[in-house]
């Protein structure tokens, strides 16, 4: 097993290096440089120029790639020109954001969905079935910006029930209680298309299971069916189900961009959004290079954990 | 291990969890007394004047930050702040400024001629020890100034190298607030996030994406102010923003998008417009093609319903412009200008007089950029009423940066037209930058429609070194009807800044340079 996640660690560094070459052509190619974002109006060659050498950026692309390279090795991401601060600092600060919100929301559409799929399967075409399968649907086809924006007119402008937007008050002590009133409603509107879908994938991995002799011969000896729903079958069901999970897990972190922009979450999505927009080039490298490589990683974790359940992957 | 027992605990877990946050539900606190929310658009770049750019970052540093003069409550001219009184030589070189005595930085420092003088330097001399603290995008606003020189503590003199009459509204802007010279040295490159200036709120704490706070500076030297703290916080969403305003979670709210105003109309909220020093045109392409003849190019102007464009497009967040200088600039403006008026039976006879009837024109419109209100609805809108006259238009839409890259070069064998708009803090500014011969693309301007016309050049020329104020608003007067008639560009629309607060917010007003001016505001 060791030998394994050596291995898949090994195989990540080229992936990790042409990811920051691609974001750093494509910074580079995008018409506009930070100088003409920085100047607006007053965006005059002369300026331009000027401006351009201050912040480093008149050498050529060859040279600033190995030089931006160097210094991400030894940990140094450079200075976001927009925010004034070291892209590392904005981008740990961020991503903890980003972390809690589609963690939360991963856990929720996990538990969720899972549930609701053996449910489903369990009773299949009964009323629940019917049910689930209906709001699956519903969830599966209302775009989370919107949802969002509809629980915040609902709960937070009729109701006062949750607060509008941000991850903390603007007073008061900053307490785990607070932030789940916070984190309520966009870890939600996050998870309800995630859900859908790991309902749906869990489902026909449960009918799959529940054909099968096992569960049969469990059911024949006399185990309680609640049993052989939950133990016997959803632990065999779960090695397809895992990496539909891995899948959506990176679906949330993605989602959590529109999230973050309507309930102003303070997560890394919104921040490369406005980074692009700025031309702020070393934030939006160091940022992408930072979730790709957390990316690979889950990446990792989820076929380590696949190899674990099942024997019949080779490490 | 057994899924059984773990899931089961998991939804357990879960449902407790959602029950617990459900139970939270209730009323949201109130914002504290004396303490006024604003919810701004974007986070701030940073706090050091001398270093941003955007309008957003100026509404926090006003507040905190004087320069040596200001402008006026309400209008785009100058006063006094931290100098008294000033004196312009014969030939309009020297500027030689009393500064205001007893004066003191946030951080306890004195405000004195060597600390004006460090300002000034810091920003245009590269040998300075502090100018790699920045750098300083707009430091070209003072590129006249030659020397700062201290005659004594509470006298300091600017040399120019050439009479340059905007020098003292470009004092007013942002970029010429005075930072605290102790503050740079201590903080250096990090001053933007320990900022320490003279005004009528100092720094508390600044948490990156949540909030920067301010606190009232009991020892502000024009009275100190009525709100004990301001939080300006960004929110980036438009449509957000207006949730927070509605649920209360915000006092007072800037740039509140046009569909959203209506939901403000009641005695909850006070709306606030001010016209500002900001105008929204296209640029013709007076080189070659239909509107290098001025027959056509006034047509498009005929032809253009800016009424329609002003009231339903824009819901009334804006008024038509007349000429190329918006009338915020009361002073230098020429009251006796009338808008082209939407009269396409004119345009069509001005297009059948040059021979232009069915000509077909390229449009480059932008997606969205600043100050460009809603480019693409406008873009369309103007097509329509292009096309009512006979005019065959094709639009071409850009994202900003890249539309920048397209117009800014010049027009020639592109396009026709483009959209584009402006916002500066002289009457100089945009036609010195926009109009003129010598503002050509290839002659580093952004004269993108290569209007040329000697007598405009000759007029702007000589306002720049008037220094007569009067005079000066004479020549820009004359400047603005020969350009009307000429009608280099289609004079569309200026864009009114608008902010909603909440009932508990008194003594708010909007300014004409749209800086966001706080000390005279209270809250209960």
């Amino acid at each position: 097993m060791t030998g394994y996640i050596l291995k898949r660690l090994v195989s990540a560094v080229p992936v990790l290096l042409g990811i920051s070459v691609i974001v750093f052509l494509i910074m580079a190619m995008i018409p506009g440089d930070p100088a003409t974002a920085i100047l607006g109006s007053y965006a005059t060659p002369e300026n331009v120029e000027k401006l351009n050498r201050d912040l480093g950026l008149d050498q050529g692309l060859v040279p600033r790639y190995f030089i931006w390279l160097g210094h991400m090795v030894q940990g140094d991401f450079g200075r976001s020109f927009a925010l004034n601060r070291p892209v590392l600092d904005e981008v740990l600060d961020r991503f903890g954001a980003t972390l809690i919100l589609a963690g939360t929301s991963f856990v929720l559409c996990s538990l969720l969905g899972v549930a609701a799929g053996v449910v489903s399967a369990a009773r299949q075409y009964g009323w629940a079935d019917k049910a689930i399968t209906f709001v699956v649907l519903v969830g599966i086809s209302i775009p989370s910006f919107f949802l969002g924006m509809m629980m915040i007119l609902i709960f937070a402008v009729q109701l006062r029930w949750f607060p509008v937007s941000g991850m903390w008050p603007i007073y008061g002590d900053r307490t785990v209680w607070v932030l789940l009133n916070h984190l309520f409603m966009p870890a939600l509107a996050l998870a309800v298309v995630a859900t859908g879908v790991i309902a749906r994938l869990a489902r026909s991995a449960m009918l799959e299971v529940l054909r099968q002799d096992f569960i049969r011969t469990a059911r024949a000896k006399g185990v309680r069916e609640r049993r052989v729903i939950w133990r016997h079958a959803l632990r065999a069901a779960m090695v397809s189900i895992i990496p539909v999970l891995g899948i959506q897990a990176g679906f949330v972190l993605s989602g959590a961009v529109y999230i973050e922009m309507v309930f102003q979450w303070p997560g890394v999505g919104r921040m490369l959004v406005d980074a692009i927009l700025k031309r702020d080039i070393l934030l939006v490298q160091g940022g992408v290079v930072f979730i790709a490589a957390c990316y690979v990683m889950f990446n990792i974790m989820v076929d380590v954990a696949q190899a674990m359940l099942d024997p019949r992957i080779k490490t | 291990m057994t899924f059984q027992a773990l899931s089961r605990r998991a939804l357990l877990a879960a449902t407790a969890a959602t029950a617990l946050v459900l139970s939270l539900g209730g009323a949201q606190a109130q914002t504290p007394e004396n303490v006024l929310i604003v919810g701004q658009i974007a986070e701030p770049q940073a706090l050091d004047p001398a270093a941003v750019t955007a309008v957003n970052d100026f509404r926090i540093l006003m507040n905190m930050y004087d320069g040596l003069v200001r402008y006026k409550d309400g209008t785009l001219e100058v006063e006094p702040a931290l100098a008294t009184d000033w004196t312009i030589s014969e030939d309009g070189t020297v500027y030689t400024f009393t500064l205001r005595e007893g004066v003191m930085f946030h951080d306890g420092s004195a405000f004195d001629a060597e600390a004006v003088k460090f300002n000034f330097e810091r920003m245009l001399d590269e040998a300075h020890p502090y100018h790699n603290t920045g750098p300083f995008p707009l430091a070209f606003f003072f590129s006249a100034v030659e020397s700062v020189d201290v005659i004594d503590p509470l006298t300091v003199a600017f040399t120019l190298n050439a009479p340059y009459a905007p020098f003292l509204s470009n004092l007013a802007y942002p970029t010429g607030l005075i930072v605290s010279p102790a503050g740079v040295m201590e903080y250096g490159a990090d001053f933007g996030r320990h900022p320490s200036g003279t005004g009528a709120f100092s720094f508390g704490e600044w948490r990156s994406n949540e909030a920067v706070v301010v606190q009232a500076n009991p020892e502000y030297w024009d009275g100190a102010p009525k709100l004990e703290t301001v939080v300006f916080r960004p929110i980036t969403d438009a449509n957000t923003r207006s949730a927070e305003m509605l649920a209360g979670g915000i006092d007072l709210m800037v740039e509140v998008p046009p569909v959203a105003l209506s939901e403000f109309q009641s005695d909850a909220y006070t709306v606030y417009e001010q016209a500002g020093p900001h105008v929204w045109f296209l640029i013709l392409n007076a080189k070659e093609g239909p509107f290098a003849d001025k027959r056509v190019r006034q047509a498009a102007n005929y032809a253009i319903n800016k009424e329609a464009i002003v009231n339903d497009v824009l819901e009334g967040t804006a008024e038509v412009a007349a000429g190329p200088t918006p009338p915020a600039f009361a002073w230098a403006y020429n009251t006796g200008l009338d808008p082209y008026p939407y009269d396409p039976a004119r345009a069509r006879a001005l297009l059948k007089e040059a021979g232009a009837e069915g000509a077909e024109l390229t449009f480059y419109v932008t997606e969205g950029g600043s100050g460009m209100l809603d480019p693409v609805a406008m873009g369309t809108a103007i097509q329509a009423d292009l096309e009512a006259v006979g005019l065959d238009v094709k639009i071409e839409t850009y994202e900003w940066n890249t539309f920048l890259g397209n117009v800014n070069p010049g027009l020639e064998g592109k396009a026709d037209m483009a959209e584009m708009a402006w916002m500066t803090n002289d009457p100089d500014t945009l036609p010195f930058l926009a109009l003129r011969t010598e503002a050509w693309p290839d002659k580093g301007g952004f004269n993108s429609g290569y209007y040329s016309n000697p007598e405009v050049d000759a007029l702007l020329d000589a306002a720049r070194v008037e220094i007569d104020q009067d005079e000066r608003a004479r020549l820009y007067q004359e400047m603005q009807g020969i350009v009307q008639d000429d009608a280099p560009w289609v004079f569309v629309a200026n864009w009114k800044q608008n902010a909603v607060t909440s009932d508990r917010v008194e003594g708010f007003s909007l300014q004409p340079s749209f800086f966001l001016l706080l000390d005279d505001v209270t809250k209960n």
